[in-house]
């Protein structure tokens, strides 16, 4: 017997009632698309912008650099490990970094704050937060020159401005203390009122003869990957390299737990609530596969008693479960679709309410609500949808294997 | 025709189909009250960690402190004015701070210091409650003071070590004091981690010859359900000459994100709902159209459409009460046990930050009468709404139409 | 930490020895000036006063210095502070305060702090040594001014030094190479502090001006002054007493 096109009409003599609860499990459907997909789209978001303004998706750092940043750690022959890395597949660019703190002077006021120092051909405005907030001026081209980029409320409290100079004074490798020039040649503003009154960006080479380090050191090698997915991998290819001997790799949730901790904390939040949701609609499609079964009693005596096995009684309705999934998806892809169509190419602004500086665990976010599915997340919404309502239908099927034939009849 | 006797014991007769539409409607209704109940309690959490962290509600400084912190930009005359805070009903505590270097072994590092009223404190707010590892202040031991997580960390420090606090003194002095490491906190704020340093009021006041006045103080209104915006203005005529702020306006990103949680907590609750209403929905509407033959019959035999549509609504009524009760004690029930517990969260995060302040990674419900009344109005409503439908088809319908209809 | 007024003194004129081609009169003149403090070794006593918009209040210092890397000082007034001792050696900065019976190193985070409450900062200190390294002076007026013939110095900070300052202007007397002025420049060419010496007096064998008084441009109303009491040059004085252990026995 054709269970399958059995199935397929019993869903359809009562066309309200499965259409009506396939509408309610596309809603599901459409639920799950738009919070995964945000979420997906935020935190890649928020991932790849802590990695490109810190430590990278992947650090490559001295060892007790975590619990004691210090500036007299620092990694040696990192050049030749960095060009090893960068040579990676997955790996879209790795850079060098040094990062401290320092106190920068000028005539009139002394601020204390902290650097980055960075190499200039390495940093664009789409991987550097700072540069893309740049109100004024530019970034420095030379990688051993003067120049210096700072915030704008640093510059206000050390009132300078584009072309003046800067004396920064810091602690070197072996403990000196020790200072050089800079002047400013670009001036940013992030909103974040931390960052616009603490951080600077440095030339590289200038940092390293400052610090007395050689040239080929560093605090930090970032390694910014392709996929952020893969930070994990990538950190495991990286310290099984010969030349990564002798330093620590981590990934970005270790050198900013912050971040990883938000997107973790909401990640979880999202969870919970697609699960009630998902927990929502299996009562519903229970209910109705239920609803079914019992008015169905006297239909399912009769074909008992000609001959109906429970067993295949059971598997039809596990069938009609299956079709009206089916349905339900069908109907779920028609509804989302224009809805994730419109998420993933304009997205609700929601700039007036947030403002456009707003930190979620240490990086700025992105205030428009936007949608992008990983083609994972994808299939993990469509085979959950498919899994709920299969084992929403179990109980209504058991049901209908056990109503013996003579009882059934006897019903109205 | 006694309507409600008719439509409870049409409910009976089909105690299955009723029992089943219950069952559904129940279990929406729990699960409602339930995830309202996450929501209020994210709300409420990110709120305190906020407010009875550290900020307070309102916060009054002297003019000028807060852009330039000055030692000696102070406000005269505290005490007095958290005797008349305290008089009117409010929480307070006055604060002092100072700026300097603290070096331990090999390490040294600039630091906050902060002077704390400590049986005032513990009043205003939870800072007390938030020691990591060791203890929280203590008059009897003046020298003892608290780290934030970061700073013990640099400095390399653990509880019981030595350090030295090198500053300069109101009168011009260099003020310095041996210290040692009485606790450590956990994360409260960045500020706080990494350069906070907790002391008796006292001690500080000797340290940097500042026998009065004080930097700050914090103040907590008693009922917290009261309006921010009247209560600012109300301390602030109690201080004038003061710059009085609330959180709000002293952290403005945190409100905003604060406020925007709220928004997306709307939209979450909001789309729930319809998913909600999509099951109630259906089990209505199956409850109604799979009868119309019945109807048909009751038409035949000389029920008018008004009674008709009455009896719907009586059943509608009385599955909806039944299910509203057990979903309200489920509900309530469930939500009572994670007000209780909370859902710990710490496993995935040590730590979380939002806009600088670090939030409890423990997600903790709360019940409020929102929770709980509204996903019981909801219920009702909506499941008047799905059965006009049908009830109105159904009595429109010519009996001989109802009886045969498919 | 204490200053010593010898130091503050070569602070301003510590200049170039390998003058640019063509100034040789310069730097004759200024290395003059030099002489006029440096010797191999010194010990003096000085008196400090500052009056701040919150507080005035005096001391009295005593200091040893050898060469230009090593200096020692000990607080001798007020009776609160006696026995604070500061030591530079090099770019080291150490500071022993006798209340806790500690001593610690200066960080590059209180560099820019204001010394002992003074008007001159702790990056000062450091940053004298390096005069020579980091100006160059040209003699940009020589005459008569106010009734007296002076010699006016301008230095400007060569480009690649870490100093904050845009210009110094130095004037001496013509006669005797005796400062007179110092005043620094911001790099907007603002006036942001002025150094005057006075009070000639007989100082370890030469007339020297026993007083500077540093005055900040924008707060008229305070000042920090120098005074010696008493100065003694090429002293016998052993490299033990520049070091950290010196510090706690003393």
């Amino acid at each position: 017997m054709n269970l399958h096109k059995l199935a397929w009409r019993n869903i359809w003599r009562r066309k309200r009632r499965t259409l009506i609860t396939a509408f309610s499990i596309g809603f599901g459907v459409m639920l799950s698309v738009t919070f995964t997909g945000s979420g997906d789209y935020t935190y890649t978001n928020m991932i790849d912008t802590g990695a490109s303004m810190g430590m990278g998706h992947v650090t490559v750092e001295p060892i007790g650099y975590q619990l004691k940043p210090t500036l007299d750690k620092r990694l040696t022959a990192a050049g030749r490990l960095r060009a090893r890395i960068a040579g990676i597949d997955g790996v879209s660019d790795a850079t060098l970094r040094i990062t401290g703190q320092a106190m920068f002077a000028s005539a009139r006021q002394s601020v204390g704050g902290g650097f980055i120092a960075v190499d200039p051909a390495f940093e664009t405005p789409g991987n550097n937060l700072l540069l893309r907030s740049l109100v004024e001026g530019a970034m420095f081209n030379d990688g051993d020159g003067l120049g210096i980029v700072i915030g704008s409320k640093l510059a206000q409290r050390l009132q300078v401005t584009i072309g003046k100079k800067i004396v920064y004074t810091t602690t070197d490798v072996s403990g000196e203390i020790v200072s050089n020039i800079a002047r400013v040649s670009g001036i940013f503003t992030t909103g974040i009122d931390m960052v616009d009154g603490i951080m600077v960006l440095l030339p590289i080479g200038s940092v390293q003869k400052t610090l007395n380090y050689a040239r080929d050191e560093a605090t930090v090698i970032a390694v910014i990957i392709r996929d952020q997915r893969h930070a994990e991998g990538m950190r495991d290819a990286i310290a099984a390299l010969p030349e990564a001997a002798g330093v620590a790799v981590v990934t970005w949730k270790q050198s900013q737990p912050d971040l990883a901790g938000v997107i973790a904390f909401d990640k979880a939040g999202n969870y919970i609530s697609q699960f009630l949701v998902g927990l929502l609609i299996a009562v519903g499609i229970l209910n109705t596969m239920l609803m079914s079964v019992l008015e169905r009693t006297r239909e399912f005596g009769v074909m008992m008693a000609i001959g109906m096995a429970p067993g295949t009684l059971f598997r039809l309705i596990m069938v009609e479960s299956f079709w009206l999934a089916v349905v339900g998806l069908l109907l779920g892809i028609i509804i989302t679709a224009p809805w994730y169509y419109f998420l993933y190419h304009t997205g609700i602004d929601f700039s007036s309410a947030f403002g456009t500086d707003f930190s979620y665990g240490g990086v700025l976010v992105d205030p428009v609500f936007k949608a992008r599915l990983f083609k994972e997340s994808v299939m993990a919404i469509l085979g959950g949808v498919f899994m709920l309502s299969l084992l929403a239908g179990l109980y209504p099927a058991w049901r209908a294997g056990r109503i013996p034939p003579v009882e059934s009849l006897k019903t109205i | 025709m006694r309507i409600l006797t008719l439509a409870s014991r049409n409910v009976r007769r089909n105690w299955s189909r009723s029992l089943v539409t219950m069952l559904a409607m129940a279990f929406a209704c729990c699960i409602m009250i339930f995830f309202s109940s996450l929501m209020e309690g994210m709300i409420q959490g990110s709120e305190r960690s906020v407010v009875s962290m550290n900020m307070g509600d309102i916060q009054i400084h002297a003019y000028g402190y807060r852009d330039d912190p000055d030692l000696y930009t102070r406000i005269e005359h505290a005490d007095a004015l958290v005797d008349r805070l305290q008089q009117e009903g409010y929480h307070a505590a006055s604060r002092i701070y100072a700026y300097g270097l603290l070096a331990a072994n090999m390490a040294s590092s600039g630091v906050h210091l902060r002077g704390v009223d400590l049986s005032h404190e513990m009043q205003v707010t939870e800072l007390y409650k938030h020691v990591s590892n060791g203890r929280w202040l203590d008059d009897a031991d003046p020298l003892g003071v608290v780290l934030g997580k970061k700073l013990a960390g640099t400095l390399g420090v653990k509880l019981g070590d030595e350090l030295v606090f090198v500053g300069q003194s109101a009168d011009g002095y260099m003020a310095n004091e041996l210290l040692r490491v009485r606790g450590i906190l956990k994360s409260v704020s960045d500020g706080i981690d990494r350069m906070g340093v907790f002391m008796p009021m006292q001690t500080l006041r000797e340290l940097m010859a500042m026998p009065d006045g004080a930097h700050e103080i914090v103040v907590m209104r008693a009922d917290r359900r009261t309006d921010l915006v009247t209560e600012t203005a109300q301390v602030a005529r109690l201080a004038p000459d003061l710059e009085v702020k609330n959180w709000k306006q002293l952290m403005p990103v945190i409100a905003r994100m604060i406020e925007t949680a709220d928004v997306q907590i709307m939209i979450m609750l909001v789309i729930f709902y319809i998913a909600v209403a999509t099951v109630v929905l259906n089990a209505m509407l199956m409850n109604v159209f799979e009868r119309i033959h019945e109807f048909g019959i009751m038409k035949a035999l000389g029920v008018s459409p008004m009674q008709l549509v009455a009896l719907v609504f009586a059943e509608t009524f009385i599955l909806t009460l039944l299910a509203a009760a057990v979903g309200l004690a489920g509900g309530w029930w469930i939500s009572a046990y994670y007000q209780q517990h909370g859902i710990d969260m710490s496993a995935l995060a040590g730590s979380i930050s939002y806009g600088g302040i670090a939030f409890d990674p423990v997600w903790y419900g709360a019940i409020t009468t929102s929770a709980l009344v509204y996903p019981v109005l909801f219920l009702f409503v909506v499941a008047a709404i799905a059965v006009i439908y049908p009830a109105a088809r159904a009595a429109l319908l010519s009996p001989v139409k109802a009886i045969y209809y498919r | 930490m204490i200053f010593s007024l010898l130091a503050i003194v070569q602070l301003c004129l510590c200049l170039p020895a390998q003058a640019v081609a063509g100034q040789d009169r310069t730097s004759f003149i200024l290395n003059k000036v030099d002489d006029l403090w440096r010797g191999e070794s010194s010990f003096a006593v000085v008196s400090m006063r500052v009056k701040t918009e919150h507080y005035t209040r005096t001391m009295r210092l005593e200091g040893w210095s050898k060469g230009k890397e090593k200096t020692l000082f000990r607080v001798l007034e007020p009776l609160r502070e006696r026995g604070t001792m500061t030591l530079k050696f090099g770019s080291h900065i150490y500071t022993y305060l006798p209340k806790t019976d500690r001593t610690i190193r200066l960080t590059s985070g209180m560099m820019m702090g204001s010394w002992m409450g003074s008007h001159l900062t702790n990056d000062d200190l450091v940053k004298e040594a390096r005069l020579e390294d980091d100006y160059k002076a040209a003699i940009t007026f020589e005459g008569a001014r106010d009734g007296r013939n002076i010699i006016e110095f301008t230095l400007v900070p060569k480009p690649e030094a870490p100093v904050v300052w845009g210009k110094l202007l130095l004037t001496i007397l013509a006669d005797g190479y005796t400062p007179l002025v110092e005043r620094y420049y911001d790099e907007d060419m603002h006036l942001a502090r002025t150094f005057t010496f006075s009070d000639m007096k007989m100082l370890g064998g030469l007339m020297r001006p026993a007083a500077l008084r540093v005055e900040p441009t924008d707060k008229p109303d305070e000042y920090t002054e120098f005074i010696y009491e008493q100065l003694e040059l090429n002293i016998p004085v052993s490299d033990a007493m520049f070091s950290k252990s010196s510090l706690k026995r003393r």
